[in-house]
């Protein structure tokens, strides 16, 4: 179906941002650039919403003659940059401000700041929606272009140093990326009756079976490497702590909630075509070994990390990981279970960054010697970062452990059981991580000095709508995302669609998965 | 000399200068070599245009040498001609033979690699190919092997010469957007790494990669 929808979606933060751009800089951090900013997130929230639901009610849109297009898979990424772009943006009002306030940053790079960080939303749109191959990778190559300067923002030393590293790992990985995707669509344009048809993922994934098998295989690894490097796929993520620690605190929410994801999602894209072409056992070993690759290397340099933002950064790494677990595990429960993985990961992983940020505004220091007793100085912020944190160590009833219980069942119902009981034993030094950001800096005795009094409504409020969706999913996932997540597995699988039902305190822990009735 | 011939034969001449390009002592010099380089790549679209008839490689071509031989290398040696690190040298990791020689084994390998594909369109050009995959690793060879950071941008354009050229080679008629996105980005590419490098120069007061180890871990 062809829709305005999807044009609209794209145009509210390029449109956002340009305003932004073109706004005048004045002595003091301008109120009409937040204001633009504001209203450009609303405007994305309420369309990323209405393009899931009439994806949701009415099957895939498209607009532009099929370049953009989104189907259920790329409706769960839409929803993603929609939901935690909107809070990550709005938490950015306070914090910036707390920055200009303490000369951290120039009223120029307040407006810069709210400028890229909308262009950043829409290069993230834009590769989600692009049925175009090509148009996806330079989305992607966008992305880092868009963000390297929210990374280098403070213009510091180490800030510069995160990112020239991201810049340039990032654009050689994607580079790897573009070779697989010319290498997809001349294979594509030699095999298919209408070359022009290759250059779309939606005519390559009709007509896979046709496709040369080893030039699929060649461009699957170069894909999987070039964009692997952008999802901070072990060994490709040498970029993504220093980005992740050095960027302000809702950048770093948005590298690590949406960001990688974004990239994730091309994988997966080219993951579909593979499977069809050549079968699921060549992509699938290749995923589940960078997937248990990613989990072990992550979980230890996690724990001995002494940094908060680079110890969530390498648990990134680790979420993703379980996350190529769940796809190679394969099947509708595994494929749905790293699609939920991916957004419960996204919301608590976006309330742990800004709880970050509110301790970096507290205590002046990311360094886990120096933070202690957050819980006494801002009791708000340190209930939430606590109740993130152990969201993301995978306890109940918060909403990463069910999609974790996911992916483990999927992986003991594959029969890749040692693999699965590796991957198990290896969060057990995550969760001792977790416990040393709680005890130490959560609880902990405050320093003497320390002004008492948590940070503002401003900061609070959009940590408190992350914390609603972590324990909203941790309870009992919404049936329309339920239905998307299971439709979209079956995209990837190519088979019937099915709901997924996933494992809740109310229903008891039983997946199990349902035939759903196309309509 | 038949068409194909000369595809080839310029394909050839393109490993010489991405070596000038690696080996230059100077990035403004690089620049230029760069400029070259790219001056090669246009004269083999035009060569592969005339031998398949595709309608878009001319036009590529038209694109290709308005971005990669005059603005990306204007815009380059603008940026970097100001910028000096004297402290650095040429900033080598491998000597230039070292260099040469390592050239000469990337693209043995590729030819090796390249023999393997089975694609029709791919017969008569392979040597082509394998020097377009080639040029792929020579600039990620690039990267790896200069401490300049500017020297690394060039690397990364070397890589995507490599992948243009293989584009051209394997799907002449792709639409001439798909053309237009991929300089694009490239361009904008170029200018986001051509800022950060004068940020760091301005507060690091170095261009030397091995300079930047604040982080850690």
């Amino acid at each position: 179906m062809s829709s305005v929808l999807p044009i609209l979606l794209l145009l509210g933060p390029l449109v956002g941002s340009l305003a932004i751009f073109a706004l005048p800089v004045g002595k003091e951090a301008s109120r009409t650039v937040e204001i633009v900013h504001v209203a450009a997130i609303g405007f994305l929230l309420v369309m990323a919403l209405a393009v899931g639901g009439v994806t949701l009610a009415s099957g895939p849109v498209g607009a532009f003659g099929q370049w953009v297009y989104v189907d259920p898979l790329a409706a769960i990424f839409v929803g993603l940059v929609g939901v935690v772009g909107f809070l990550t943006g709005l938490y950015s009002l306070g914090y910036i401000r707390h920055d200009v306030e303490h000369g951290e940053l120039t009223p120029f790079r307040h407006k810069l700041y709210y400028g890229f960080f909308n262009l950043f939303l829409f290069t993230m749109l834009l590769a989600v929606t692009a049925n175009n191959i090509v148009m996806m990778w330079v989305a992607v190559e966008a992305t880092t272009l868009g963000s390297a300067f929210l990374v280098g923002i403070y213009g510091k030393r180490s800030s510069l140093e995160a990112a020239w590293k991201y810049v340039i790992i990032c654009t050689v990985g994607v580079a790897f990326g573009l070779y697989g995707t010319v290498l997809t669509f001349s294979n594509g344009s030699e095999v298919l009756a209408d070359p022009h048809g290759a250059i779309l993922w939606t005519t390559l994934f009709a007509n896979a079976k046709a496709l040369d098998p080893m030039l699929v295989k060649i461009a699957f690894v170069f894909v999987l490497i070039g964009f692997g490097t952008k999802a901070g796929i072990f060994p490709m993520h040498a970029w993504l702590p220093d980005a992740h620690s050095e960027a302000p605190s809702p950048v770093s929410a948005l590298l690590s909630g949406v960001l990688l994801k974004c990239a994730l999602f091309v994988i997966i894209r080219y993951y579909a075509i593979t499977m069809q072409a050549v079968g699921p056992e060549f992509p699938q070993t290749l995923l589940l070994l960078l997937g248990f690759l990613s989990v072990a290397v992550s979980a230890f340099l996690f724990f001995v990390q002494q940094d908060l933002k680079r110890k969530l950064a390498y648990s990134s790494v680790e979420h993703i990981g379980l996350i190529l677990l769940g796809l190679g595990f394969g099947g509708p429960l595994g494929l749905g279970a790293a699609l939920l993985h991916a957004v419960n990961h996204s919301f608590a992983k976006a309330l742990l960054f800004c709880g970050s940020g509110n301790v970096l505004m507290k205590y002046g220091s990311r360094d886990l010697g120096t933070v202690k007793g957050l819980l006494r100085v801002a009791p708000v912020s340190g209930v939430l970062m606590m109740a993130g944190a152990l969201a993301l160590a995978g306890f109940p009833p918060f909403n990463v452990f069910v999609s974790e219980f996911m992916v483990f069942n999927a992986g003991l119902g594959s029969g890749w059981i040692w693999l699965t009981i590796g991957a198990a034993l290896l969060l057990t030094v995550t969760i001792a991580g977790f416990v040393q950001i709680i005890s130490g800096s959560v609880l902990g005795k405050a320093p003497e000095t320390m002004r008492k009094g948590d940070l503002g409504f401003a900061t609070l409020a959009p940590m408190g709508l992350l914390m609603a969706l972590v324990l909203i999913f941790g309870f009992a996932v919404p049936q329309p995302v339920t239905t998307l997540i299971g439709r979209a597995a079956s995209v990837v699988a190519g088979g019937p669609a099915t709901a997924l039902e996933p494992p809740t305190p109310i229903y008891g822990i039983a997946p199990q998965l349902q035939l759903e009735a196309r309509r | 000399m038949s068409g194909i011939h000369l595809v080839n034969g310029l394909a050839g001449l393109l490993i010489v200068t991405s070596l000038l390009v690696v080996t230059a002592r100077k990035p403004a010099h690089s620049a230029m070599f760069y400029a070259a380089q790219s001056f090669v790549l246009v004269l083999v679209f035009l060569a592969l245009a005339g031998v398949t008839g595709s309608h878009e490689l001319y036009t590529w071509s038209a694109t290709a040498f308005f971005t990669k031989v005059i603005l990306v290398p204007v815009i380059m040696s603008r940026l970097f001609g100001r910028l000096e690190d004297q402290k650095l040298g040429t900033g080598e990791r491998i000597s230039p033979a070292l260099s040469v020689i390592l050239a000469a084994v990337v693209v043995v390998l590729c030819f090796v690699v390249v023999s393997g594909v089975a694609l029709p369109t791919a017969e008569a050009v392979k040597p082509a190919l394998a020097i377009s995959l080639a040029h792929f690793f020579l600039g990620l060879a690039c990267i790896v092997t200069q401490r300049n950071i500017l020297k690394q941008v060039f690397g990364y354009c070397l890589m995507e010469n490599g992948s243009h050229l293989t584009l051209a080679l394997l799907a002449a008629n792709a639409p001439e957007l798909v053309e237009v996105g991929i300089a694009t980005d490239a361009i904008f590419a170029v200018v986001v790494m051509a800022v950060l490098g004068m940020q760091i120069h301005r507060t690091l007061g170095t261009l030397d990669a091995d300079q930047l180890t604040t982080l850690k871990g």
